[in-house]
């Protein structure tokens, strides 16, 4: 399988997460899955800005030629797309979300009625199946793992694919590999 | 003290945000001394200033719109620089606003139930959050379009002045339904297959000569 990780940790000293990805990216290598594991405070992403040119001016495209790009085309030829962050204030970083709204260019503008709602029209065949891993701060409770739950799943609804788990860096890795490894 | 709305559009000043806190502050200063200041979260580097203007107030409303079922890049950049504020006595009391593309008012819930627990988690005396769906296109809408709409967030921003709470009557009116009608679902198919649904895309297409492209797939 081809994964791409999108790591949205802010802070570099982080040992413990970064070893736990780095344990995990190990793993999943040895399994025989190809990984790009992005770490995205060493990329340059500006913050969407909303002015629709990637689906009016030049279609599937970010106007702005920043590392989103990349990204973009990394996740469409994925199967399967784990986004990875510490929880800062009851939600993944700032940097994950500035990201995930660059994956809008993905989507096409068109809107149509999917399970009785409105969601957009793919612009690809397929999208990549999406989990979540989030290293817990010492005030994330239960309640602040469903709140982001939720809001992945109803964010699947809108890539036109789905949440297959969220996890937590408490879990042993071998357990997270199981998660991506059966899918 | 004046009330301190955070603006966390994207698009800053030129904003759908915009549009509907400036009825809302026509509202809450209407006919009295109330004062109302507004700060754009686009300028990403005033997080600090922003956080103590946040501390020092008293009653604080952050609008934005939803982008991919959550709250903007800028914004969670902004509530990240709250973190040394979470459980100090003092904090501001504070309501949200949140509108989106999409019509129902469904789409926004899930951002809601996080924004409830970030009042909680910094200790602010909830509000409230005002819900908004079929934002999208109102800047170009005739005015007989958005009337009713700018109203209820006037009418809102006076019912603020007053009791300093958000009234769930007029929340109601924004959204008097959570998920489209089995009735809407089929009046939009069938206008779908005309392509009057795509209206705004299509003009929009078409005047940067980009109507061929509309499909372009620039990763496959
Ligand atoms: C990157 C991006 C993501 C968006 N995601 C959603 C979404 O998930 N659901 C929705 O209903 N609207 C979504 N929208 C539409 C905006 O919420 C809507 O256009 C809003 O009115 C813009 O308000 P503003 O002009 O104040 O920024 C998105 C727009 C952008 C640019």
């Amino acid at each position: 399988m081809k994964i791409l990780i999108l790591d949205g940790q802010p802070d570099a000293n982080d040992v413990q997460y970064a070893g736990y990805l780095r344990q995990l990216v190990q793993r999943l290598r040895a399994g025989n899955h190809s990984v790009t594991h992005t770490i995205i405070r060493e990329q340059s992403i500006k913050y969407c800005t909303g002015c629709w040119s990637c689906w009016w001016k030049t279609p599937g495209r970010c106007f702005v030629q920043d590392d989103s790009q990349q990204i973009c085309a990394d996740t469409i030829h994925a199967d399967f797309l784990l986004f990875a962050s510490p929880v800062i204030m009851g939600f993944p970083s700032a940097l994950l979300k500035k990201t995930q709204d660059k994956l809008i260019p993905l989507l096409h503008p068109y809107i149509q009625i999917v399970h009785k709602e409105c969601h957009h029209r793919k612009r690809y065949e397929s999208y990549p199946k999406l989990g979540l891993l989030l290293q817990k701060s010492p005030d994330t409770d239960a309640e602040d793992i469903k709140i982001i739950t939720d809001i992945y799943d109803r964010f699947s609804l809108n890539f036109r694919s789905t949440l297959d788990f969220t996890m937590t860096t408490e879990q042993p890795v071998e357990e997270v590999f199981h998660a991506i490894n059966h899918l | 003290m004046p009330l301190i709305i955070f603006n966390g559009s994207p698009r800053g000043k030129n904003s759908n945000t915009t549009l509907l806190m400036d009825q809302f502050i026509a509202g809450y200063t209407h006919g009295n001394d109330n004062q109302a200041q507004v700060h754009y979260l686009i300028h990403t580097k005033d997080a600090d200033k922003n956080m103590e203007l946040f501390q020092d107030a008293e009653n604080v409303i952050l609008a934005f719109p939803l982008y991919t079922d959550a709250m903007p890049g800028i914004v969670k950049h902004f509530i990240e620089a709250l973190q040394p504020l979470c459980g100090r006595s003092g904090n501001p009391r504070l309501g949200f606003v949140v509108q989106s593309g999409f019509p129902e008012p469904h789409h926004c819930r899930f951002v809601e139930a996080y924004l409830q627990k970030l009042a909680k988690r910094l200790g602010c005396e909830y509000l409230g959050t005002i819900v908004k769906g079929g934002v999208e296109g109102i800047q170009m809408m005739p005015p007989n379009m958005t009337r009713k709409l700018f109203k209820t967030f006037y009418d809102l921003g006076v019912f603020f002045a007053k009791y300093n709470a958000f009234s769930s009557e007029l929340l109601r009116e924004l959204t008097p339904r959570e998920n489209m009608s089995w009735l809407r679902r089929t009046i939009f198919r069938i206008l779908n297959l005309t392509g009057l649904t795509n209206f705004y895309w299509n003009m929009h297409l078409k005047k940067n000569n980009a109507w061929d492209k509309r499909f372009d797939r620039p990763f496959a």
